[in-house]
């Protein structure tokens, strides 16, 4: 027993010290000294790259936020560089949205969003978005209008909080996915300080290989985002005769390859219920209209993305088994701006509401 | 009679012995005993009553058969002397060479039947055990009404002597479980066992162990339902608690008490004391974790709520955490010591006053106000004051490691003491075992 013991005691002194010595803890700052920026805008100009951080200030009771903002030649090194002069430790663990302005993301966010992956200081959840003009103005909005910390530019893409089927939602892994796959693009929200509203969208950046290549409309994002499937509930469309809510969208696919060209049959099926109509149309009517202004809408843009060549809905994806890798390595510049969409939609209409009053 | 003059050295030490000299049916006898322990007069009147009835049945009055009392063979001193501090009267015929043991009409040192003042019940019975071996005996066999029932006397203690009783129900107790615990008792009854850490020794379970290994209950319903699972009660003269042995993990959630509600209750109980436990355990260490190293895991609007109240702060998030404890371990601790009537004043300065205080002295964000006060009251969701005291310790290896490695540290403080609760076994059945009633009769 004494034997045991006394070769416990050294282990357990030399395990309890080692944990302690090597463990580091002495850099351990507690939440209160670290910066939690939620937003983050990047600009590039004149081959500078410009950082805007906006800060919750941690104060009892008020809510508080600042702007701070610095210039350099790395993004990594102006962080550090208002970091440095700052009182607090910048930590970009919790940033919530990373605003671009236009002019980079049309020189391309590939970089950028490589070295945020590599780096790994950025949660590759962030959400990203692309400003509509300058940067300064944006910051200066979010800061006279902000009542809660700061984070209304997050709850306005978050699901569960002010996001609508309009807005895409893009994260920044999946940037980094769009850039080393054959298949997928993606499209970032575009923002600018709304006139009554502190932010307001004006459609989606579609970004091909990290560049912005066009821009959608928010009519064009709700199916893109209908398309892949992020749900659309609550959704109001307005027609020319009736506004419907979507209660609830489902996707079909069916990819062939008919003598090298690749021909894809998608249904979109929707179950909407009238919310509002004019001059009372029929349920039929209704659903007539909105099929064809759906398909329509999304004919249309087809034809562009395939114009551009950036595959933002990923039906390059429905081909991915038909397909060789080297054939899809070409996919974008040779088998998409080929394909056929069937693209049809189903519509059904639930309900037509409260009222039971309307026609079949 | 040289035992007589012993008894009579012995009377100058001590006062509390009598020698009381009388005539039982006309033969000289002399009494001894201790006063505090024997009512006298009643004892003497029932001897009076005893020797005339032997005399009217025309039997030797001090002759085995006529029942008055057991003989002492062999009487030496310390028979005698073991005799009287049992509380029994000893009786000396003057005539003959004899002596004999009389069990007395004894005084009543023992407080009535109450409700139990550490457990409560709310649908149950309610009487408690008390100090009174027999009494405690007595409700025993009151609840378990069974031909198998078995009961074995021991005397424990060579200076000090204390009476225990081991009960168990033949047919569903483990035999192997049952030996072991009386070659242990039976073994070392010379051991004096003054109190639970004595017993502990003599039942031969380490000194140095955060679990104990036996269960204490008040209540006569949980030894009762504890005796028909097969397992054995231990009671001990003075000692107002049954001793179950062995405790098991699952006794921290699983009150009998339980099964006197509907089914689904009695389950989502025993759930809310899982939790309780998880929370008190976990949470001073996630606080620590989530505030000073990962504050990444937290929500936004947490974060920043948490940073706001910290913000004045001066202490890390550990240093803080401790502080707070040491006080809520000292109202507890204060609390059991303090008269029932100045309790309220405790809860009062603890509560209200520090409570507010401290936060408005900005030495404790009030965050940490919250979570300490549900670790708190989490601690006592467990059954028992020994389980809860398990429990208590487990949350500062986590809280250390939390403070060191943050989350990571929080799981391997939680491996850590679930390696050290499996590891721990009581007489061959271990600690994390699930018990399970069983006939062992076939």
């Amino acid at each position: 027993m004494i034997r045991n013991l006394m070769y416990r005691i050294p282990l357990l002194l030399i395990t309890v010290s080692a944990a302690v010595t090597l463990s580091g803890c002495w850099n351990i700052k507690d939440i209160n000294h670290r910066s939690l920026p939620v937003i983050m805008g990047l600009q590039h100009k004149n081959g500078v790259f410009q950082v805007w951080l906006l800060l919750p200030e941690a104060s009892e009771g008020r809510s508080n936020v600042r702007v701070v903002s610095d210039a350099g030649k790395t993004i990594e090194g102006t962080i550090d560089r208002i970091g440095k002069n700052m009182e607090t430790r910048v930590d970009l663990l919790h940033l919530k949205v990373i605003v671009f302005g236009q002019a980079l993301a049309e020189k391309g966010l590939g970089d950028t969003v490589s070295g945020f992956m590599r780096a790994r200081d950025i949660p590759a959840k962030t959400l990203a978005a692309i400003c509509d003009g300058e940067l300064e103005p944006l910051f200066d909005r979010l800061k006279s209008s902000t009542s809660n910390n700061g984070i209304e530019a997050y709850n306005y893409f978050e699901k569960n909080a002010g996001w609508t089927p309009q807005v895409a939602q893009t994260r920044i892994w999946q940037i980094y996915r769009s850039l080393h796959s054959y298949t997928r693009d993606v499209a970032i929200p575009i923002i600018k300080p709304g006139r009554t509203t502190t932010l307001e969208s004006t459609g989606s950046a579609v970004i091909k290989n990290g560049r912005m290549v066009a821009r959608i409309t928010p009519d064009e994002t709700l199916l893109y985002n209908l398309f892949n499937g992020q749900g659309a509930q609550g959704r109001i469309e307005v027609m020319d005769h009736a506004a419907v809510q979507i209660l609830t969208d489902r996707m079909t696919h069916q990819s062939a390859l008919k003598e090298g060209k690749a021909v894809l049959n998608s249904r979109l099926h929707l179950k909407v219920t009238v919310l509002e109509t004019i001059s009372s149309p029929t349920s039929d009517r209704i659903r007539q209209e909105l099929n064809e202004l759906l398909t329509t809408r999304f004919q249309r843009m087809f034809r562009e993305l395939q114009r551009e060549e950036a595959d933002i809905l990923g039906v390059g994806q429905f081909f991915r088994a038909r397909m060789s890798r080297e054939d899809l390595r070409d996919w974008r510049s040779d088998h998409y701006p080929h394909l056929l969409i069937n693209f049809r939609v189903d519509s059904i209409i639930e309900n037509v509401g409260l009222l039971n009053t309307m026609g079949p | 009679m040289d035992l007589l003059a012993f008894l009579k050295t012995r009377q100058e030490q001590d006062a509390d012995l009598f020698l009381h000299r009388m005539f039982v049916a006309d033969q000289s006898v002399v009494l001894a005993g201790f006063k505090s322990l024997i009512d006298l007069p009643q004892t003497m009147m029932l001897l009076q009553q005893q020797a005339r009835n032997t005399v009217a049945s025309e039997r030797p009055l001090f002759a085995l058969e006529s029942g008055i009392g057991t003989c002492i063979r062999d009487a030496d001193e310390r028979r005698v002397m073991e005799a009287i501090s049992e509380g029994d009267l000893i009786l000396l015929p003057e005539s003959v060479p004899l002596c004999i043991r009389i069990v007395p009409v004894n005084r009543t040192l023992t407080r009535a039947i109450e409700a139990p003042t550490t457990e409560s019940v709310l649908r149950g019975p309610i009487s408690a055990f008390n100090e009174d071996l027999d009494t405690n005996l007595g409700i025993l066999k009151k609840l378990v009404v069974s031909p198998r029932l078995r009961t074995r006397s021991f005397w424990m203690g060579s200076d000090v002597r204390r009476h225990a009783v081991l009960v168990y129900m033949e047919g569903r107790i483990d035999p192997a479980l049952l030996t072991a615990i009386t070659q242990k008792i039976e073994s070392n009854q010379e051991t004096d066992v003054p109190d639970l850490m004595a017993l502990t020794r003599l039942l031969g379970f380490p000194k140095w162990t955060l679990v104990t290994r036996y269960n204490t209950t008040e209540l006569p319903q949980n030894a009762a339902s504890a005796l028909s699972k097969g397992k054995a009660v231990l009671l001990l003269d003075r000692f107002p608690f049954a001793i179950v042995l062995p405790s098991l993990l699952l006794d921290m959630f699983f009150a009998d008490n339980d099964m006197n509600f509907p089914l689904f209750y009695a389950v989502s109980f025993r759930f809310l004391r899982m939790v309780g436990v998880l929370t008190n355990v976990l949470l001073p260490g996630l606080y620590v974790a989530l505030v000073s190293v990962n504050p990444e895991v937290l929500r936004i609007e947490i974060a920043l709520s948490i940073a706001g109240s910290r913000s004045e702060v001066p202490y890390p998030a550990l240093v803080e955490t401790l502080l707070l404890l040491l006080i809520l371990e000292l109202t507890l601790e204060a609390s059991i010591r303090l008269p029932k009537t100045i309790g309220p004043t405790i809860t009062m300065v603890g509560g209200i006053i520090l409570g507010q205080a401290v936060v408005e002295a900005k030495l404790v964000s009030n965050i940490l106000i919250i979570i300490l006060a549900a670790t708190t009251i989490a601690n006592f969701a467990v059954i028992g004051f020994h389980n809860a005291t398990t429990v208590r310790l487990g949350k500062y290896l986590i809280l250390f490691l939390s403070a060191v490695y943050g989350l990571m540290g929080l799981f391997v403080g939680t491996v850590v003491l679930c390696a050290y609760i499996a590891k721990v076994s009581t007489f061959g059945i271990p600690y994390v075992y699930r018990w399970r009633a069983r006939d062992r009769n076939g």
